[in-house]
């Protein structure tokens, strides 16, 4: 049996990457208690929120063990979730020890170097899109490819700056509103409507909502409240930012 | 004809917005194909309430079988497929009407908006749980 701090440090860290990388609560819970069967804890309580996750293990000597972390920066990051979890299943089945799965772990949660033009490209790839599928002609598809690569640009300097998250919603939703407003006044025939709303699609919460009433069926109240709260404050964010810039637009005559 | 290259603009921009939340490369095509029937099922039911929830359920199920048939996890799926649902436009109509001060307007839109969010979640959430009541053996999902 390996020592139990080494247990604890992988199943709190496999938990963590996935609770940081936008997956549900109940699946951070379940692999904590997928992970300790694998590694014959006969007994273990856990409680993830949004925010942290506490993690009591009872060993067959009587004592017991508690971790707790804390979870500050949430995004989505599919990928990240998918390797993790294919760690914990391994551990799962017995197929890998706590102290190779770690190692895995540690590998995984390094921060990586994306490659900022293909986010870029993407981002105004998804606008432009979104403006045509809104009912936009193809002067707003470039109008529109060029507002979200303008917006990722924007979004990455917010990163760098360490914005809290929300504030950068709204800073979002002013920029583009602000960006789309003065195409229309500089190009004829531009649509504002699938401009702007095919900008913000990709920022609105759709998938935490999803999480939060998920949680909240499940009767995982708190984490529930929390999403809930967290995807109507993002969208609340995001539509005060376009208010923003439409009566400050109304406001100057233009 | 504008409907198919609505649906084309709907697959391709579905697919970029994958790059934005680290989706795996080979689960892209089948989440972009998805969300794109989905998005053609909620024009043909004429963008009502309902209509986000029956899209939505049809996203919920073929996620559900693509990530048994794939073993990996609905989630990867789901979360890029209801893309295009998301009720951007809403957001954007309730913000002009509360700019312009046609309150009415803009609480109908709203909360027409919220419905439409809140029947999405919805729909995902229950055919996960669905499937989930069935599920063979544990650890499958």
């Amino acid at each position: 049996m390996e020592p139990i701090s080494v247990m604890l440090d992988a199943i709190c860290l496999a938990s963590q990457i996935i609770l940081e990388s936008g997956g549900e609560t109940y699946r951070a819970e379940e692999t904590v208690e997928r992970m300790c069967r694998g590694l014959h804890i006969p007994n273990v309580d856990v409680l993830a929120l949004p925010t942290g996750l506490f993690v009591t293990v009872y060993l067959e000597d009587g004592t017991a063990h508690t971790r707790l972390v804390r979870v500050r920066s949430r995004s989505t990051n599919l990928a990240r979730m998918d390797k993790c979890n294919a760690v914990s299943r391994q551990v799962a089945n017995g197929t890998l020890s706590a102290s190779d799965a770690l190692k895995r772990l540690k590998e995984i949660y390094q921060p990586r170097s994306e490659k900022k033009w293909l986010w870029i490209l993407a981002s105004a790839v998804s606008a432009g899109g979104f403006a045509i599928m809104l009912g936009g002609d193809w002067i707003d598809f470039f109008v529109g490819f060029f507002c979200g690569a303008l917006l990722q640009i924007v979004q990455f300097f917010m990163a760098q700056c360490k914005v809290p998250s929300l504030l950068s919603g709204l800073v979002a939703g002013a920029f583009v509103a602000l960006l789309a407003q003065s195409a229309m006044k500089i190009l004829p025939g531009v649509h504002v409507e699938p401009i702007i709303a095919g900008a913000i699609m990709p920022l609105l919460p759709g998938l935490a909502t999803t999480n939060g009433i998920r949680d909240t069926l499940r009767g995982d109240l708190v984490s529930g409240g929390a999403r809930i709260v967290e995807a109507l404050l993002c969208s609340i964010m995001l539509g005060a930012g376009i208010g923003i810039a439409l009566s400050l637009w109304g406001g100057l005559g233009l | 004809m504008n409907w198919m290259i609505e649906l084309l603009a709907c697959f391709v921009a579905t697919a970029a917005f994958s790059v934005l939340v680290h989706q795996p490369r080979n689960t892209v095509l089948v989440s972009a194909l998805i969300g794109t029937a989905s998005y053609g099922v909620y024009l043909l039911l004429n963008q009502t309430t309902i209509a986000y929830f029956v899209a939505s359920l049809l996203i919920g199920t073929c996620c559900e079988i693509c990530a048994r048939l794939m073993k990996r996890t609905a989630t990867l799926f789901v979360s890029v497929a209801i893309i295009p649902l998301v009720p951007g436009v809403g957001l954007y109509r309730t913000m002009r009407f509360i700019t312009e001060g046609n309150y009415l307007q803009a609480v109908t839109t709203g909360s027409a908006t919220l419905l439409g969010l809140c029947a999405i979640a919805l729909a995902v959430t229950a055919t996960s749980m669905f499937f989930r009541a069935f599920k063979k053996k544990e650890g499958a999902c």
